[in-house]
């Protein structure tokens, strides 16, 4: 329970996750505002009560990957870490721990200001989980490739690129992608937790057996 | 000069990430065109797809994750930390102590970024126009020079959006969010163009213009026009950068 506080507190001060959670934030309410008025003038560009999540899970994704490789910044933290705490894979229970708790005020909040204006407030619940599991996940990824410019390359180009032409180019493809629950949580729920949980193994798993 | 734009080229291509943008931004958009292409002839076949002269340059735009890429990273890996060992130390201070004059360097940097860049978005538009001439010949008409120059243009120009944002922030990560997210196919930038006119004129949309001819933007900006105001929006930005590199501390 120490160590979940301690790597709570890393967390809390560090200045990047609080400038990309605000920043997630406020682009959540333009986005929001956007879809709106598209609407409002007879519009009709999707779901507006998820697809401005569909756009802002981006700044889930920053926020995982930045609690997870600052360790590795200048300076490896990460050994001065390891030092306090050397059971490695309690450890990383831990970290994931500490970031869920982190994000999950954070992403109800943003799943708030997208689904309210809609009017389905229903929806929050499933969509901060679904925002908590995709930070959880972009977490675990950077674990592996410890390098911030790398990861968001790996995970942006994922989300934003592979994810929605594979869909495109072979609808069968997308109950099995874990971004697919962004916009319809019918579809793709079971694979977001599958690929969170399997990536969250996979990281535990390299982090225990790797050179810090 | 010269020697200084040789060596910028050879310490942009000998970071691994750089080639990871080289390779995926070159065969993404000629692999698409591939994969769409029974979806794209039935379309036609169906009539659904009136205006085909786009075919081909509108797929381009999935490939500008390349152009992107570079465009940080030749400024970022300035200033990752060299080393676990020596946390305090970037390559940048190695740069600056052989070429303490920063415009110059800046000038140099530029040149490489824009040769990598041109000679990918060249390789890529030939393959895939050829690939869309050879799979839909009959039905899509051979663009333009001139709109083949503006595709190539474009791809550099987004190279030097992502370069000069990331001179500003000094940091990879913001300008790759926006910029990745804004290439997803309904672009923030899009939506924008839903609450106001203006947003027409943000350098992605604008300069789209230049090459794609169909659109449905509130404004339509003819083709010259559009080169110019994105041309601006990257003057503008890169002369922030260079004042702020010139300025700050290294």
């Amino acid at each position: 329970m120490n160590t979940v506080r301690a790597e709570l507190r890393k967390l809390l001060t560090l200045p990047s996750l609080r400038r990309t959670a605000l920043l997630t934030w406020a682009a959540t309410v333009l986005l929001t505002y956007a879809y709106a008025s598209a609407e409002a003038s007879g519009e009709k560009l999707g779901d507006a009560a998820l697809a401005p999540l569909g756009y802002t899970q981006a700044g889930f994704l920053v926020l995982g990957l930045l609690a997870a490789t600052s360790e590795y910044q200048e300076g490896d933290q990460i050994r001065a870490t390891l030092l306090a705490m050397p059971r490695r894979l309690p450890l990383q229970a831990a970290k994931a721990l500490a970031l869920a708790a982190l994000t999950l005020p954070v992403a109800t909040a943003t799943a708030a200001t997208s689904t309210l204006p809609a009017g389905e407030a229903a929806r929050i619940p499933a969509a901060a989980a679904y925002l908590t599991l995709t930070t959880l996940l972009a977490a675990a990824v950077a674990t592996v490739v410890r390098r911030a410019v790398p990861a968001t390359i790996a995970l942006l180009g994922l989300y934003f690129i592979a994810g929605p032409l594979l869909r495109a180019g072979s609808p069968a493809s997308a109950p099995y992608l874990p971004d697919t629950a962004a916009l319809d949580p019918s579809h793709g729920a079971a694979a977001t937790i599958a690929w969170t949980f399997s990536a969250l193994t996979l990281a535990a798993l390299t982090f225990r057996r790797r050179d810090a | 000069m010269v020697n200084l734009v040789r060596a910028e080229l050879r310490k942009l291509l000998g970071l691994p990430t750089a080639w990871v943008g080289l390779v995926l931004g070159t065969l993404v958009a000629p692999v698409v065109v591939l994969l769409n292409a029974p979806y794209t002839r039935r379309a036609i076949a169906a009539g659904t797809l009136t205006d085909t002269s786009d075919l081909g340059l509108r797929d381009l735009g999935i490939g500008l994750i390349g152009p992107m890429v570079l465009g940080v990273i030749v400024v970022s890996s300035e200033y990752t930390s060299t080393g676990r060992d020596a946390p305090g130390a970037r390559q940048l201070t190695a740069t600056l102590a052989a070429v303490p004059h920063r415009l110059r360097l800046l000038a140099a940097k530029t040149i490489a970024l824009v040769l990598v860049v041109a000679a990918q978005a060249a390789v890529t538009t030939a393959a895939t126009l050829t690939l869309t001439q050879a799979l839909h010949g009959e039905h899509v008409p051979v663009p333009a020079p001139a709109r083949v120059a503006a595709a190539i243009l474009y791809w550099t120009l987004t190279a030097l959006l992502a370069y000069a944002i990331t001179l500003i922030t000094r940091n990879g990560i913001v300008p790759l969010t926006l910029l990745i997210i804004n290439s997803s196919v309904v672009s923030v930038s899009y939506l924008l163009t839903k609450v106001t006119d203006l947003a027409s004129y943000l350098p992605d949309i604008v300069g789209a213009q230049m090459f794609i001819r169909e659109s449905d933007f509130p404004v339509e900006v003819p083709p010259v026009t559009a080169g110019l105001v994105m041309t601006a929006w990257i003057a503008a930005l890169l002369a922030v950068g260079a004042v702020l590199f010139q300025r700050r501390d290294a």
